[in-house]
Formats: structure tokens, C-alpha cells, sequence
């Protein structure tokens, strides 16, 4: 729709392109578990928490530190968001532990999706504006990089075809997820 | 159903004050919102900044202590009222989505409002707007994507389409060409007046909000796009100010205002899902029945006529938000390449509008261009929604529409 098949829609994308562009998605699916059910839901959710994990992650690492130390207030506004994912966090795990088929799904599932929305909302407006103004492209270009690598080391859309329950197995739990990602990133952070 | 407004009572006006309590509402989801309830929110909030802004320049002109009171005092009223419909908006939206809205808005409102309206002259000058709007909700469509990722879908869902109009580019033109000649408030149709009143406050606000708004961004196409459209607003203020006619007298300006209110409330409450929103049009439409009456007693004493000779004889339809795809595509079709001459149209280019043309663009592509650019060059083409088949005027068609 949007974009040429062959075109990837990141390319020259910075750090701040890359995790707004995780946010759009985070949006999108938790649009897509609350209008599906049965398998559809579940591909979503698992889609969801994946993203989840690894988008947070990314940002602990990368996002937070660069903020703690760079702009104005940096350390009060990045505890403040380190509160929120804090508080979405222990949602997302209870949620995870349980599954979409447990019978209040539905409502700590709203909590959840207003948890994670409103702490992206409150990152756009207070963090990645005033990094955008604090760093030159090219660092906040460079940066990219590490979020692509903790995209590839847990891809967030599987092939089509793999099953959930397989692409689950593949890539274990968030948890796992996690720690694979928060390596690859420090990896790619040293280089 | 039978409802008279000039009948009903109403909520009184020294029982209308609310408390802190009172004024903090619930903010919409913007998740599972319906597309038209944000826009029947912003059309409200239009509504009543236009109504405090024309009693605060009545009273600007009022030399009787005795109405400057009673005008300041339901100018209050007035002020707590947008408070609660504006602040029905979530705050997790950001402005490009609110901006967004707002041309959902500005096109579907137009466009039904073209739809209904009895007098050609005054059509024709919706139908003429309408597809500006249109082209502005492309532009910001494509800003969106490019600067926060998101697709306007998520806003406008399938309800309106998303894609080139008349182009943003030649919306410039010179002040002289966007006076309109006014309806005569002796002959016409007194829903006429209902709808330039309404259409103007929409753009009223709209323009309000760009020039505000638009300086909060960084990134500089964005600052750009909104000094490029928020002065076509101004323009489009100007066009739908000069439908109406100068010689209402302040009285009858004053009914029409409030009676324009309780005609909104009314129509968007019968329409309205969210139970919550619809019990605040509900209200709001209690509180204007109280508020049309007492502007009616001021026509009274001081026009010396009844309000009855000014004012539709019933409620005319309700105002609807709904799809006007096919209007708008048929528009597309056939007037796309209108410009304005004087208080008439043409399809030609005529000098003075080209000479204002070289002066604001100089050699440059402004920037609702250079975001289409942009965007092609990032992602690989435009952002468009086109639920009803291909652009409707070949030279505007994407050139991947073969494989779409």
C-alpha cells in the first residue's frame, strides 16, 4: 500500500525512526489482538509480546542511557519512563504467564495497551524530541544500527507458515528473548 | 419528531455552571474511538470558540453595562462548555494526529454540507473548499508517515479516502480572488445560513490550531507544511466569511449563533454510539435551548422583530458524518482545476493569480510538494488510502497502480 515491494521504508532510518516505527506496530497489534480471536489472536499476541520485549529492551540500552545524560533533566525523565515499563512490564508477564485464553484477558489486556501507549506517548513527547535536538544525525544514525541488530536476533513477524506454537519454541520465552537481545545489542555497541 | 427549539425550555441559565468536578472529563480512547465521534468532538469545539470569540467582539461594541453582563455571563458558560468537548481529545494523540482529524473533519463535514445545500452560489463555494481540504489531508497523511511512523488509517479508518485533490500548490491565491459575494439574509434559506456559520467556524479553528501548533515541531518540512497550509486556512476563512451577509444585525447574528448550537447538539446526539460523548451533547443541547431563548428576548428588545422571521420555521436534517466518497470522487472529476476569479470561478489561470503564484513560490517547491518528494524518496511511494479504485483523474494516478 504504502510502500514498493523492494523498498525498505527504513533504509536511512535513524534510532528514533526505527522505535517510532516499533511504536506504529506495537499500536497496530494491539489493534489486531483485541479485533481477533482463536489462532489470529493468538499469532498477534505472540507477534505483540515478542516486539514488546525486544522494543524495551533496545530501549533500555540504547535510548535511556543517551537520554540519562544528554538532556535537560535526563535522569528524572528517564526514571520516569523506567517506572512505566516497570509497571507494564509485570502486566505484560502475568498476561504472557497466563495466555489469551485466560477468561480476564480482555481487561488486563486494556490495561496493559493503555500502559504501553500512554509510556510511548509520554517518550516521543519528552525524550525523543529533545534527542533529536541534542545529537547530530549521524550519531542518532549510527544508533541504528544496534536496534536492527536486536531486531534480527529475535525477528518479531516469523515466516509465513511457521506455526506459533514452533516460532514460540524457536525463540523461547520473552525472558529468553531479552537476554539474546540486550547481548546483541552491547555486541554491536562495542564495535 | 417534532422538535422545536424555540419551544423547549432547556436547562436555566443560572443552573448552568459546572464545578472542577464537573469540567474533567473522560478523554476519548484514541484506539477504539469512531473516526466521526473525534470529529463531531472538533467540530463542537470549532463551534463554541466561535461562539465566545463573536460575543466577546459584540460585547467589544455593546455600550449597555446591563447586556455586556449577560453576554459576559453565558460567554462563561460558553468557555466551560468547549472546555469539556475539546478536552474530550486523548491526550496520547499526538498534534500531526489531531491535524489529521481535522481534515477528516473539514472534508466530510464540507462535503455533506455541499450535498444539502439548496442555493447553487453557496454549494458551489463548498464544493470549490472541499477539494482543497482534501488535498491538505493527503499532505499531512504522507507528514505523518514520514515523521512519526504511523498511517493515517489509524485516524481516518476507510471512512475517507486519502489522496491527491485540487494541489496545495495552487491554493495560493491573491486576497481579492477569496471574497465571495454574500446571500441576501432578506431571500435565502435560513439553513444556509446555518451552514455558513457552521462551515467558517470549522475553518475558524483549523486555521487557529495550525498557526499555533505548527511551530512545535522540529523537523523542518513539518514547520514548513503548517505555515504553507495555515495560510490557506486564513484564505479559506476569508471564502466562507463573505458568504455571509453583512447586514445581520449584531441581535440576529447573536440568535443565529446560539441557534446554530442547538442545531449541532441536536444532530450529533441523535447520531452519537459513545454513550458518554452523547450524554454531553445531550446536555449541551439543554444548555443552548436556555441560552437561544435569551438571545431571542435580546432580538426582541432591541431588533424589535421575532426571532421566528430570521430562524428556520423546523430543525432542519441533522448534520451527518458519513462517508462521501463518491461525491468527492465526482468533484475530483469535474473541478479539480478550478481556480477563483473575483467572486466567481474559472478553470483558467488568470494574471492576477499567477502573479501572486511567482511571488510566494519564487523558484521554489513549497512544502506540500517537497513532502510528497520526500515521502516517495523514503518509502518508495506515496501514502494514499483509495478504498473505491484508482484516482479518478488519470494524470493523478500513482504510477503503481497497475500492481496495486
Amino acid at each position: 500500500m504504502t510502500a514498493q515491494p523492494g523498498v525498505d521504508p527504513t533504509d536511512g532510518a535513524d534510532v528514533i525512526d526505527l522505535l517510532l516505527a516499533q511504536h506504529a506496530r506495537i499500536e497496530e497489534l494491539f489493534r489486531m489482538v483485541a479485533a481477533s480471536e482463536g489462532e489470529s489472536r493468538q499469532h498477534a499476541w505472540d507477534e505483540l509480546t515478542r516486539l514488546l520485549a525486544v522494543h524495551e529492551t533496545a530501549e533500555e540500552e540504547i535510548v535511556h542511557p543517551l537520554a540519562r545524560g544528554s538532556i535537560d533533566g535526563g535522569a528524572d525523565v528517564v526514571d520516569a519512563r523506567l517506572d512505566e515499563e516497570r509497571e507494564a512490564k509485570e502486566l505484560l508477564k502475568g498476561l504472557v504467564d497466563d495466555g489469551p485464553q485466560t477468561p480476564d484477558f480482555d481487561a488486563r489486556f486494556a490495561a496493559l495497551r493503555t500502559a504501553v501507549l500512554e509510556h510511548a506517548t509520554r517518550e516521543e513527547r519528552y525524550e525523543f524530541v529533545q534527542l533529536r535536538a541534542a545529537h547530530p544525525p549521524e550519531r542518532l544514525a549510527n544508533l541504528a544500527r544496534a536496534v536492527r541488530m536486536a531486531e534480527a536476533v529475535a525477528p518479531t513477524r516469523p515466516h509465513p507458515g511457521v506455526e506459533s506454537a514452533t516460532a514460540n519454541l524457536m525463540l523461547g520465552p520473552p525472558v529468553a528473548i531479552v537476554d539474546r537481545v540486550r547481548d546483541a545489542i552491547r555486541t554491536a555497541m562495542r564495535d | 419528531m417534532t422538535f422545536n427549539p424555540l419551544v423547549e425550555k432547556g436547562i436555566p441559565l443560572d443552573r448552568q455552571l459546572r464545578n472542577w468536578r464537573e469540567l474533567d472529563v473522560e478523554p476519548l480512547d484514541p484506539d477504539a474511538v469512531d473516526p466521526y465521534t473525534r470529529c463531531r468532538v472538533i467540530v463542537m469545539n470549532g463551534i463554541e470558540i466561535e461562539s465566545i470569540m463573536f460575543s466577546h467582539h459584540m460585547a467589544r461594541t455593546c455600550p449597555d453595562p446591563e447586556v455586556k453582563r449577560q453576554l459576559a455571563y453565558t460567554r462563561y458558560i460558553e468557555a466551560q462548555q468547549q472546555k469539556v468537548v475539546n478536552w474530550l481529545l486523548p491526550p496520547i494523540a499526538s498534534t500531526l494526529e489531531t491535524t489529521i482529524a481535522y481534515e477528516q473533519v473539514a472534508v466530510d463535514l464540507t462535503a455533506w454540507i455541499a450535498r444539502m445545500e439548496p442555493d447553487p452560489y453557496l454549494k458551489q463555494a463548498y464544493e470549490f473548499g472541499v477539494l482543497e481540504d482534501f488535498d491538505h489531508l493527503y499532505r499531512y497523511a504522507n507528514l505523518f508517515e514520514m515523521i512519526e511512523r504511523r498511517k493515517a488509517r489509524k485516524v481516518v479508518d476507510d471512512l475517507t479516502e486519502v489522496m491527491p485533490g485540487r494541489p496545495t500548490t495552487v491554493h495560493h491565491r491573491h486576497p481579492y480572488d477569496n471574497v465571495r459575494d454574500p446571500y441576501d439574509r432578506n431571500t435565502v434559506d435560513p439553513l444556509s445560513k446555518l451552514h455558513a456559520l457552521t462551515v467558517m467556524s470549522a475553518e475558524q479553528q483549523t486555521m487557529n490550531f495550525y498557526m499555533n501548533v505548527g511551530p512545535q515541531y522540529m523537523e523542518p518540512i513539518a514547520r514548513q507544511l503548517y505555515v504553507e497550509i495555515g495560510m490557506i486556512e486564513q484564505e479559506h476563512v476569508t471564502h466562507y466569511e463573505s458568504l455571509v451577509d453583512p447586514g445581520e444585525t449584531w441581535w440576529e447574528r447573536l440568535v443565529n449563533h446560539e441557534y446554530n448550537e442547538v442545531y449541532l447538539y441536536h444532530s450529533f446526539m441523535t447520531q452519537e454510539p459513545d454513550p458518554k460523548v452523547k450524554a454531553i451533547w445531550e446536555l449541551h443541547l439543554n444548555m443552548e435551548l436556555a441560552q437561544l431563548q435569551a438571545a431571542c428576548d435580546l432580538m426582541r428588545r432591541f431588533d424589535g422583530r421575532e426571532p421566528e422571521e430570521v430562524l428556520a420555521p423546523q430543525l432542519p436534517v441533522p448534520v451527518t458524518f458519513e462517508p462521501n466518497k463518491e461525491y468527492l470522487r465526482h468533484l475530483l472529476g469535474t473541478q479539480i482545476d478550478l481556480t477563483t476569479l473575483g467572486a466567481g470561478y474559472v478553470r483558467e489561470a488568470h494574471e492576477r493569480f499567477e502573479r501572486l503564484q511567482e511571488q510566494i513560490h519564487g523558484d521554489e517547491k513549497p512544502a506540500s510538494e517537497r513532502v510528497i518528494d520526500m515521502h516517495r524518496e523514503r518509502f518508495g511511494g506515496e501514502y494514499r488510502i483509495e478504498t473505491e479504485g484508482p484516482h479518478p483523474v488519470e494524470s493523478l494516478r500513482r504510477p503503481e497502480d497497475g500492481d496495486r
